[in-house]
Parts: C-alpha cells; sequence; structure tokens
C-alpha cells in the first residue's frame, strides 16, 4: 500500500513538472495554432543556467528560481521576435519547422557550451522526507508543487484580471477579431513566449534537481511529454494542460511501478496516440473552437519546380556511378554511401511529407523497423541477406503503414505529433521487447551486404550496390508521381476536402503513399544495418528524422531529385568543408531555419 | 448625383486589391460621410468583405489610397486603425466564445484606459440593449444568434468609436431581430458615429442607409443616395449578375 502512495506522489510531482512545460505549450498554441518544439531546448536552457547559479554563483535557491525564469523568458523571448515573428505570413508548416530548428541550435549550443556529460544539479534543500500517510514526501517535492501551484495560480490572475491576459485570452480565440479590438498580437505573441519559456525553464531547473543530474537529452524527451501531456489536454487549452500533465505523471508512475522504469516513455506515447484517435481534440476540448488548420492546400509553400533536363540527370548518374573507377578516397565513397542511405529515406519523406502532405517526424522509425527485420532475418533464420534486405522494406511499408494507420484521420500539425509519438513508440518497443530485439543489449554481428552469394565488402560494391538502389527507388517514385496516383496524392495534400468530395478514398492513397514510402526507408535501414554490423534501439533517432525532413525541404517538398540532391549536400558539404561532428547539428538547425526563413520551396523547387 | 455632401470621414480611392493572382476589388472608390450610413450591397464573391478588411487593415491594397479623417490609413496595422477611432463587427459576430458577456463587450474598450468612463460606458450598453443585462457573466458562445450581434454591436461602441464597420449585421437573424438590429443601427447613427456596412439584403439595408453603392466582381456598377436606389432595377439586375445569369 504504502509504495502505491509513494508512486501517486511521484506521478503527481513529475505530473507537476510536465504541467509547466505544457501550459506554455498550450499558451503558445492557444495564440499561434503552433506547437513549439523548441520548449525542451528552453526546458534545457533553463536547467543549465540553474547548474550555473548554483554551482558556480552559489545562488540561493529563491534567486536561482528568479535567475532561471528571468533567463529562460529572454531566450523566449529572441525566439519568437527573430526566429517565429518574420514567418507570420508563410505557410503553416513554416512555424512549425523553424521550432524544430531552433531547438536543434539551442540544444547544440548548450552542449558545446558545457559538454555532453551529465552534471549534477543540486537542490540546495536538506535531504529528508517526512512519513504522510503510508508514503513519503521530501522538501523538493514540496517545491515542486509549490512551484506548481503558483504559477498556476500567477497564470490564473494574468489571464483573468490583467489587460493583457484578456488580450492572450481573446486573441486565442478569435485572432483577427482581437486585431479588430485593437489587440496588437505581436505584444501577446510576445507575452507567450516570454511566459512559456520561464515556466519551461523553471521546469527544466526542478527536474534536474529532482533527479540530481542534467543533460542535453533533455530537451526533447521534455518537448515530447510536454507535447503529450498538451494534446491529451486538448490543445490550446490551459487548465486542460494541467490535468493532462497530472495524467501523464500518474500514468508514468503506475506504469513503471507495475512494468519497470523503461516503459515509462511507451506509456506517455501511448495515452497520446490512443487520445489522439479517439479524441482529436484531447479530453477537454471546448465545443466550439476555430478549425486548427486550413482547409486548403497552404501547408506546403507553393512553387514552381525548377525543371531539370533527362540528359542532364542522365549524366549526373553516370558520372556518380562511374566515380568510384576514378582514384577518389575511401572517404569519398563513404560519404557518398552515407548519402544514399540518406537519399532512399529522403525519398520517402518526401513522397510522404512533400506529395501527400503528411509531414512526418518519426521517419526514422521506418529505417529501424527495416533494419531489424533485415538483421534478424540475415542471422536467425538465415535468409540471404539481399532477399533479407528487400523482407526489411515489406515489414516497414507493412508495419509502418498498419502503425501510422490511426493517424490518418488526423491532419496538419497532428499528423507530426502523431508521426513522432510513433515514432518514439517503435523505439521504445524494441528496447522493451527483449525476446526478439534483443533489448538494449542490441544486435551485433550483422552479416554484410551480399547478393547472390557475393559479399559485397568493398567500398566500391558497397557503393554501387547502394547507389544503384536509390536510383531504381528514384525511378519508380518518379513514374508514380507521373500517373494518376501521383495527382491523387496532391489533390488529397491540396485540398482533402475537395479531394474527398470527388470520390478519392483518403485512407487508400495514405496508405499506399506509406506502403511506397515504407518499402524505400525500410529497404535502407536494411542496408545500413548489414553496412554498421551492429544496430540498436537508439541507432535511429529522432534526430534522424528530423534530418531527413531537412534534407527533403532543402530539396523541395515532393521533389524526387530534389530529395536526392539534399542528401548529398546535408551529408556531404559538412565532409568537405571537415566540420567536427558537434557542430553538424548545429549546422543542420542553422540550415532548416534558414530555408524556412528564406527559400521554403527548397533548392530545385516543391511539387 | 452631386448632393452637398458634407465633408468624407473615410475614403476610397481607385483601390486595387489582389489575392495572389486573382483581382477583387478594380478601381474601388468608396466614400463615406461625416454622420452617414452607407451600405455596400454586393451577391457573393462580389468583394464585399475584402472591403470592409482592406479599412481594417487585415488585407492590404496593391494599389490605392484609404484615408479616414483626412489621414491615410494604408501601412498601419489593424490596432492602429482601431486607435484611430474606426470599430467594428465582424462577419458572423466572431465574439470571444470562451469569455463572458462582460469581458466580450469590455474587450471592445481594449484601446481605451479611462476606468471610470468604460463602467460607466458598460452601464450605457445595457440600456441601449436592455436583455444583455441577464446575460452578463454567461459564455458568449452560448447566446443565441441575435443575442451574439448585441454583444458585438456593444462591443463594438465600447471604444467610442467614430465610425463602426459591420459585415453583414443581419445575416443568419430571425425577422425579429433584424428589425432591432436595423434600429440599433439607426440609434447609434443619430449618436453620432458613422456607419460603413456590407449587406447581401438590399432592401432592409437601403431603408436606413443614407448612399449605397452595389458591388459587382470587384467593381461598383451603382451608386447614389438610398432613397433613389430603393427602386432602381438596376439593384436587381446588378445581384442577378445581369440577365445572362437570371
Amino acid at each position: 500500500m504504502s509504495s502505491w502512495l509513494d508512486y501517486t506522489i511521484n506521478g503527481l510531482i513529475v505530473g507537476n513538472v510536465y504541467a509547466l512545460v505544457a501550459v506554455g505549450l498550450a499558451l503558445i498554441f492557444g495564440v499561434s495554432r503552433l506547437i513549439n518544439f523548441a520548449q525542451g531546448s528552453i526546458y534545457l536552457v533553463g536547467a543549465y543556467i540553474g547548474w550555473v547559479a548554483v554551482v558556480q554563483l552559489h545562488t540561493p535557491l529563491p534567486l536561482t528560481i528568479i535567475v532561471v525564469a528571468v533567463a529562460a523568458a529572454i531566450v523566449g523571448l529572441i525566439i519568437e521576435r527573430f526566429g517565429l515573428r518574420p514567418l507570420q505570413n508563410s505557410v503553416r508548416i513554416a512555424p512549425l519547422l523553424a521550432t524544430i530548428g531552433i531547438s536543434f541550435v539551442l540544444d547544440q549550443l548548450v552542449m558545446l557550451t558545457f559538454s555532453p556529460n551529465p552534471r549534477a544539479l543540486p537542490s540546495q534543500l536538506p535531504d529528508v522526507r517526512f512519513q504522510v500517510g503510508g508514503g513519503t514526501i521530501g522538501p523538493l517535492d514540496l517545491l515542486i508543487a509549490g512551484v506548481g501551484l503558483t504559477s498556476a495560480f500567477l497564470l490564473f490572475v494574468f489571464l483573468r484580471y490583467s489587460k493583457l491576459g484578456w488580450a492572450v485570452r481573446a486573441a486565442s480565440q478569435d485572432r483577427d477579431a482581437a486585431m479588430q479590438m485593437g489587440v496588437d498580437v505581436n505584444r501577446v505573441n510576445q507575452a507567450v513566449f516570454g511566459i512559456a519559456a520561464a515556466l519551461g525553464g523553471v521546469s527544466g531547473m526542478l527536474v534536474g534537481m529532482y533527479y540530481n543530474q542534467i543533460d542535453t537529452a533533455m530537451s526533447l524527451q521534455a518537448t515530447l511529454k510536454g507535447v503529450v501531456a498538451e494534446v491529451v489536454g486538448g490543445a490550446g487549452n490551459v487548465p486542460g494542460a494541467v490535468i493532462g500533465s497530472l495524467l501523464l505523471g500518474l500514468v508514468e508512475s503506475y506504469g513503471v511501478a507495475v512494468f519497470g522504469t523503461s516503459y515509462r516513455n511507451l506509456f506517455a506515447f501511448l495515452l497520446l496516440v490512443v487520445v489522439l484517435v479517439l479524441r482529436p481534440n484531447g479530453l477537454f476540448a471546448s465545443a466550439r473552437q476555430a478549425p486548427p488548420e486550413p482547409l486548403t492546400g497552404t501547408f506546403i509553400a507553393p512553387s514552381r519546380p525548377v525543371r531539370i533536363p533527362h540528359w542532364a540527370l542522365a549524366v549526373a548518374a553516370a558520372g556518380f556511378a562511374l566515380l568510384p573507377l576514378f582514384p577518389v578516397s575511401f572517404y569519398v565513397l563513404q560519404t557518398l554511401i552515407n548519402a544514399w542511405l540518406l537519399g532512399m529515406l529522403a525519398l520517402s519523406l518526401t513522397l510522404v511529407a512533400g506529395t501527400m502532405g503528411q509531414v512526418s517526424l518519426g521517419h526514422a522509425a521506418l529505417l529501424a523497423i527495416g533494419a531489424y527485420t533485415s538483421a534478424l532475418l540475415s542471422l536467425t533464420l538465415n535468409v540471404p541477406v539481399g532477399l533479407a534486405v528487400i523482407g526489411g522494406g515489406l515489414m516497414s511499408a507493412a508495419l509502418g503503414t498498419l502503425l501510422i494507420s490511426p493517424s490518418f484521420r488526423l491532419r496538419g500539425h497532428y499528423v507530426s505529433i502523431a508521426t513522432l509519438a510513433i515514432g518514439e513508440i517503435v523505439s521504445l518497443v524494441i528496447l522493451n521487447w527483449e525476446s526478439v530485439t534483443r533489448g538494449p543489449i542490441g544486435i551485433s554481428g550483422i552479416p554484410p551486404l551480399s547478393l547472390f552469394g557475393y559479399d559485397l565488402i568493398s567500398p566500391t560494391s558497397i557503393y554501387w550496390f547502394s547507389f544503384a538502389v536509390m536510383v531504381v527507388l528514384a525511378l519508380l517514385q518518379g513514374r508514380l508521381l507521373g500517373s494518376h496516383l501521383g495527382r491523387s496524392f496532391r489533390a488529397i495534400r491540396d485540398d482533402d476536402i475537395a479531394a474527398r468530395a470527388y470520390g478519392l478514398s483518403l485512407n487508400r492513397y495514405k496508405s499506399l503513399a506509406f506502403i511506397f514510402g515504407g518499402f524505400a526507408a525500410g529497404v535502407s535501414g536494411g542496408i545500413a544495418a548489414h553496412l554498421y554490423s551492429y544496430i540498436n534501439h537508439e541507432t535511429f533517432n529522432t534526430q534522424q528524422s528530423i534530418l531527413a525532413l531537412t534534407v527533403v525541404i532543402l530539396g523541395g517538398l515532393g521533389n524526387v531529385v530534389g530529395a536526392m540532391l539534399g542528401a548529398v549536400a546535408l551529408v556531404g558539404l559538412p565532409e568537405v568543408f571537415r566540420v567536427a561532428a558537434e557542430y553538424r547539428i548545429l549546422i543542420y538547425g542553422i540550415v532548416l531555419l534558414l530555408l524556412v526563413r528564406f527559400r521554403p520551396q527548397g533548392l530545385l523547387g516543391t511539387m | 448625383m452631386t448632393n452637398p455632401a458634407p465633408e468624407p470621414l473615410l475614403a476610397l480611392s481607385n483601390v486595387n486589391t489582389f489575392y495572389g493572382q486573382a483581382q477583387v476589388h478594380f478601381d474601388l472608390s468608396i466614400t463615406v460621410a461625416r454622420g452617414h450610413i452607407v451600405c455596400l450591397l454586393g451577391g457573393n464573391a462580389s468583394g464585399k468583405s475584402t472591403t470592409m478588411k482592406i479599412i481594417l487593415g487585415l488585407v492590404k491594397p496593391r494599389s490605392g489610397e484609404v484615408s479616414f479623417d483626412g489621414a491615410s490609413l494604408i501601412g498601419l496595422t489593424t490596432p492602429q486603425i482601431v486607435r484611430r477611432g474606426i470599430a467594428s463587427v465582424p462577419e458572423a459576430r466572431r465574439l470571444f466564445a470562451d469569455m463572458s458577456v462582460r469581458e466580450n463587450i469590455l474587450m471592445g474598450a481594449f484601446v481605451r484606459n479611462d476606468r471610470e468612463a468604460i463602467a460607466q460606458d458598460l452601464d450605457k450598453m445595457l440600456t441601449l440593449f436592455p436583455k444583455l443585462g441577464q446575460r452578463l457573466a454567461q459564455r458568449a458562445g452560448s447566446l443565441s444568434g441575435g443575442e451574439q450581434q448585441m454583444v458585438a454591436m456593444a462591443r463594438a461602441l465600447m471604444s467610442r468609436p467614430r465610425m463602426i464597420v459591420m459585415d453583414e449585421p443581419t445575416m443568419g437573424l430571425s425577422p425579429l431581430y433584424v428589425d432591432r438590429v436595423l434600429e440599433l443601427i439607426r440609434t447609434i447613427n443619430r449618436e453620432g458615429v458613422s456607419v460603413f456596412m456590407v449587406e447581401q439584403n438590399a432592401s432592409l439595408a437601403l431603408e436606413i442607409a443614407h448612399e449605397a453603392y452595389v458591388l459587382q466582381t470587384g467593381k461598383i456598377v451603382l451608386s447614389g443616395p438610398a432613397r433613389a436606389l430603393k427602386d432602381d432595377p438596376r439593384i436587381r439586375d446588378a445581384y442577378l449578375g445581369g440577365s445572362e445569369a437570371a
């Protein structure tokens, strides 16, 4: 019994922390209909500012909280002013992508400043625990509860009694009407970002103290948890976000109690998917709300794609095919092999996100499914590697489509959240399904690539193999886009209601897109598994999903040639300029930000 | 046509508006005289609502001039324009559904800071719209369409505007409320507020307006004193798009 009370207390405390993140997300979503993927980065920044304050400046606790809140708020204001305000009139997806880019940049800056090694963040509170009923509670628990309640109270007073608070509420209910009352929406945005960032930063600091450890991996986790809590509570609904957070904290805590720690996140994401499928507007959605997405196709930057003559493509392909015959270094070939693998993933994503309009943030899961299938087929069932890779592609196509199918009824940003969650779920299932996936140990000793009994071990042969596979997939996809199927995809992307009115079955076409895309990504993952010879649940992570998305946007959403060009550019250029690995993510983030701001249609234009 | 018109409060001259490639307004020129009710008539997709958005700065014209009380509104943001003294009753009311009726009305006074006068004006609204008195604490979204229209009008008046622009104030209302709304517009106007309203219902609008303009696919095809236009057969033609569409 006593332990259950402890788990309840723990769940509520953790829920309190999530609430601080989720409330900020809800405020921002309310006003700008934007899911701020940089929220976790602000939380990270808050944790490290807290560390600097406590460990280096020896500030007393109340001052630490103020310092963190103010510094984080300033970061939030900067993000709003320079990252998002310039995008006010761009396509709907632009601010979302910008926040992803900003989160990459912030996380990397923290990592470069403080090193990726975890640090201890002492709480400055006496380490005692009081008996309460059958459980125990410590001063830090009380602090977190106190901060949570105080913030909720202040926020309530602000929204209910201040003029700016009224403006925030009005703008989140009807932005245009609020402007017609004289509300300056930029100021509202500023206020909301400042508040969200202050709460998020303090939350990060409290979590650091709670676990007495901070590291740079906190960021993504916090964003994900905050998004889960916010969506569960009903996007944009502030009290809903608090309840969603507490619910999430409890579900996780009880889940951990029953199944173990490694299941913690699985419950969070399952909760999210269940809520998205059953009640996409959240548990506490208000009855009447402006539709969160425009009904017609303004989601993708419209543009005229750059037409590249066939002969030029043929020449380029021939050039790359003949490249290994020239005395190029192993290093160059290796880099290009990586580019081809990423190119396959990008082909898949450009179809799904660009042509079909389903901006997936969990595409690495398709790689993982392909990789594990291929590795396990060849290792445990002795299937020839060539066939195993195809098996990986098929499994990815089937399982990926099946997993994503509950989100087919969702739109816009919700698709991105759902795919992100599904990606995390795949990774967590791999982690926990030890009997099949070998759990956290991962799979080692995966046989090398082979084709018809010949091992492909030399870089040259691997290069040709992966290049050929990518080109074949690209040609197939080109055919697909030219067919009536491709037109149907684009019709659904541009206006799904109109498409439905013309008799197109959304589910069928979305499935087809994911089947084709899943196959390409699965093949890429399968080849990668045999190249790396070792994979685990973290080999294919969200960072890769985002990298693929950056590649696709760089090339031009939906653009087949663009996907391959983008892959070569993003993998190749850092190598050419010998950029140190830890700066690469930073560069990807900056590239994404610049693209969104200055060339949302990418290098070759959207199709 | 050459009335000794009072000095114009609002003037749009040669406004050209585009949505992407599509042109919405062709050299649109409209004036609203001080103290007058002016209505803009037109069928669907004639560019009526866009005209309102142009005045409020929600849409920027590609060329042309919009001036209010002699000063240009071009380049100003919507909140800045509101502060110049233009209030709006948007299409379909657009109340803040989850805020109370009281909060909605007070949102209209967002640009003001004179607390006591605001409180007095709120009382004044309750005499003007007595029904709202019992509804003050209620969620605005829970009111009927007619009641919502009252709230929207009270909200617009709370900024003590010199002019109110209204987008189809009678749309979707029961006949009883339509008369009530028209009467209120007259009342508001008598107190010195100029009104620019966009309407589909020509006969109703012409009853209370001083001047009227008829907009057809972005061009003014007819204009003049409302009294003169009332019986003009061309009004009907303009609506039905000429003999071809009829």
